[in-house]
């Protein structure tokens, strides 16, 4: 056997597992469908930027048509599902938020009654958390009162800005939680990270090599450590033995040929939507692999998203600045049931960028009231004077929410393409609408002279997590502590598919932390492993 | 692409509803949207010419207000024109400078710089409140 492990996916939870793997002699391969980023295309002094964006660093599979996307049919769903497919995956155009989970996020069972706990604390991952900051580049300020005190980001936070320093006045005020915010953003210098510029295209991928992303920050690395990767290398199915042992997987490599790639151990890390489209689309069972509890694809959950804004009289220059967020806050994360649903959200303060995001429909509204007369004015009054909360709501998990197989839209090489199938629970519903009321009270207490609540809008799926449950009982989950699926002993889940619950936070950072543990896991239980010879 | 003379009227028309001159500065059309402007975006993206044409094509012969009721009903079609208009329009450098926008700057965080917050005591309440955080229940 050439390889000890085979890893399907280059983004950060198989960025990680890779180069963790390799620094302790595994031999390992990785197949990634995607490309690497080519930052040539991160014009952002370009004035024609803000048109070019969106083709060459679009989060929507079905409008980029990469050569590493697959269709997802989202007619069935009210948010559209969000990546990045290629070397360093969703981080490539990420925000960068990096939020830790609350320690109640993993037990919302015992705490609050419903869904399930996660087979580990907050405390169990926080180790993970330190060393994965490290890792990442991570800015921010310790001993946020909204966490357990502990050992923060290894860089200072990115600076508060006038719209940060005024909205956390507000809060001084209203008696509300803010902090400095965490991010993947780095302040200075940092290992093969370059300082923030401040340009504000942080989500269009980062020109300057700022943004901790696992292209950057963990690849280099992996590679001169012997992983090997190969990208444009599009699995379609994993090769299963007559032992019940994953052998691999086949894949469909850039020119088209069909290949086999053997290893010992397989792990998954193709984010909430891939990992269980390959589970559905392996071995003889119709329903797939790993399947016996039949969650496999279940419990899709995407983060409802808010957004709120505010127009000041006062000039932040808000074009620019960390995007990223400048502070956040976790006042209303905690449930109170007194609110009318279970569970909360995370608020992180952003800019609203330059002339032309002035004039588009989110977050200003659909009917957008600017077009017409007074257009000039209405520019100069938003452009710059405007701050705007980004709300992370928890969605519950659902078993009607859920990923399947769609065998009538397949991608280049025609392999079936993944369906979504999501509706926004009564307790989101209220949930966000509860956030967008205290946060508007949050604009209006910083001065805003007039406040937007953005329409819903369905392309903010960019969370995709819960498809393959880790849980401790085989009948109701797929993967057990250690992201071993309970079926298969060599076939692991390392991605946001595990999640038990979703929190209200930006996912990246708990990703991160629970693929380095389980790859740690992996390192220590290896005299044991079960591994296809 | 090329749009001809007689559909670059049509859109400069139709961009003069959506951005009339105002504020001291001019209209779509004055500032180039069908012209030297609207080439630029095209240069950019090409994929946007044929569906600029689609949607003038479906108006033609509509009064400028009357085609711009239309367009609005077609999300297709008013996703072009909300890309074309505003996009052709902030190319232009004398409107940049109308509005007060010089354009994306490098600027550096100076990470050496104490925090200001640090100087001025504004996280002094959110520490002295405590923990707002339900800690990991004990069995």
């Amino acid at each position: 056997m050439e390889h000890d492990v085979l890893i399907v996916g280059a983004g950060p939870s198989g960025a990680i597992t890779a180069k963790r793997l390799a620094e302790e002699g595994f031999r390992v391969l990785v197949l990634e469908q995607g490309d690497w980023p080519d930052y040539s295309k991160a014009t952002v002094h370009r004035e024609d930027f803000p048109l070019t964006a969106g083709r060459d660093w679009g989060w929507d599979p079905n409008l980029r048509q990469a050569p590493g996307d697959y269709p997802i049919d989202d007619t069935e769903s009210d948010i559209t599902a969000l990546m990045w497919n290629g070397v360093g995956g969703g981080t490539v155009v990420y925000a960068a938020q990096w939020q830790r989970n609350m320690p109640s996020d993993f037990r919302v069972k015992t705490l609050d009654g419903i869904a399930d706990d996660w087979p580990m604390t907050y405390e169990d991952l926080e180790p993970y958390y330190v060393r994965v900051e490290r890792d990442f580049g991570i800015s921010g300020l310790a001993n946020d009162t909204a966490f357990p005190p502990g050992e923060g980001p290894p860089l200072p936070p990115v600076p508060l800005g006038p719209a940060g320093r005024r909205v956390a006045k507000a809060h001084n005020d209203l008696g509300w939680h803010w902090w400095p915010a965490p991010n993947a953003i780095a302040t200075r210098d940092y290992g093969g990270l370059h300082a923030c510029q401040q340009v504000g295209t942080c989500l269009q991928a980062c020109a300057y090599g700022a943004k901790g992303t696992a292209d950057l920050t963990h690849w280099p690395r992996a590679l001169e450590l012997g992983v090997e990767l190969r990208t444009r290398a599009r699995v379609r199915e994993l090769i299963v033995r007559p032992d019940g042992l994953v052998g691999g997987a086949r894949y469909i490599d850039a020119d088209g040929n069909e290949q086999e790639a053997r290893a010992g151990v397989t792990v998954l890390a193709a984010n909430g939507v891939g990992t269980p489209r390959l589970l559905l689309l392996s071995g003889d069972s119709p329903d797939g692999l790993a399947n016996s509890s039949g969650m496999v694809g279940k419990r899709l959950m995407m983060h409802p998203f808010g957004t709120v804004v505010g127009v000041f009289d006062e000039d932040f220059r808000a074009w620019q600045g960390p995007w990223g967020q400048f502070i956040h806050s976790l006042e209303f994360y905690e449930t109170d049931e007194s609110r009318g649903f279970v569970r909360g959200a995370k608020w992180g303060l952003q800019p609203t960028g330059g002339p032309f995001s002035m004039t588009s429909a989110y977050p200003w509204g659909a009917e957008n009231e600017i077009w017409g007369e007074g257009f000039q004015d209405a520019v100069r009054g938003r452009l710059g004077h405007s701050t705007m909360w980004g709300i992370i709501a928890e969605d519950l998990p659902e078993e009607s929410n859920r990923v399947v197989i769609d065998r009538v839209n397949r991608d280049a090489d025609g392999v079936p393409g993944a369906k979504i199938e999501y509706r926004l629970s009564e307790n989101s519903r209220r949930l966000v609408e509860f956030h967008q009321a205290r946060a508007k009270e949050s604009l209006l207490a910083a001065g805003a002279r007039d406040v937007v609540v953005a329409p819903f809008i369905r392309s903010t799926g960019w969370h995709l997590l819960g498809t393959t449950v880790m849980g401790t009982d085989p009948a109701t989950s797929v993967v057990d502590a250690q992201g071993r699926c309970h079926d298969v002993p060599n076939l692991y889940v390392f991605d946001g598919s595990v999640w038990p619950t979703s929190a209200g936070m930006n996912p990246t950072a708990t990703i991160a932390a629970l693929a380095l543990r389980f790859a740690e896991q992996l390192i220590e239980t290896r005299r044991e492993q079960k591994v296809a010879a | 692409m090329a749009l001809t003379d007689a559909q670059r009227a049509q859109l400069g028309a139709i961009a003069d509803q959506l951005i009339p001159a105002g504020g001291g500065m001019p209209s779509a059309s004055e500032a180039g949207v069908a012209g030297q402007y609207l080439d630029e975006v095209l240069t950019s993206l090409p994929d946007l010419g044929p569906a600029l044409e689609t949607a003038l094509a479906a108006v033609d012969g509509l009064e400028p207000d009357a085609a711009l009721a239309v367009l609005r009903e077609d999300p297709a079609a008013w996703g072009v024109l909300t890309a074309v208009v505003p996009g052709a329009y902030f190319m232009n450098p004398a409107i940049r400078a109308a509005i007060g926008y010089p354009g994306l700057e490098r600027r550096p965080i100076d990470a050496s710089a104490e925090p200001d917050y640090l100087q001025d005591g504004l996280l002094d309440s959110v520490i002295a409140r405590g923990p707002v955080f339900r800690p990991t229940p004990t069995d």
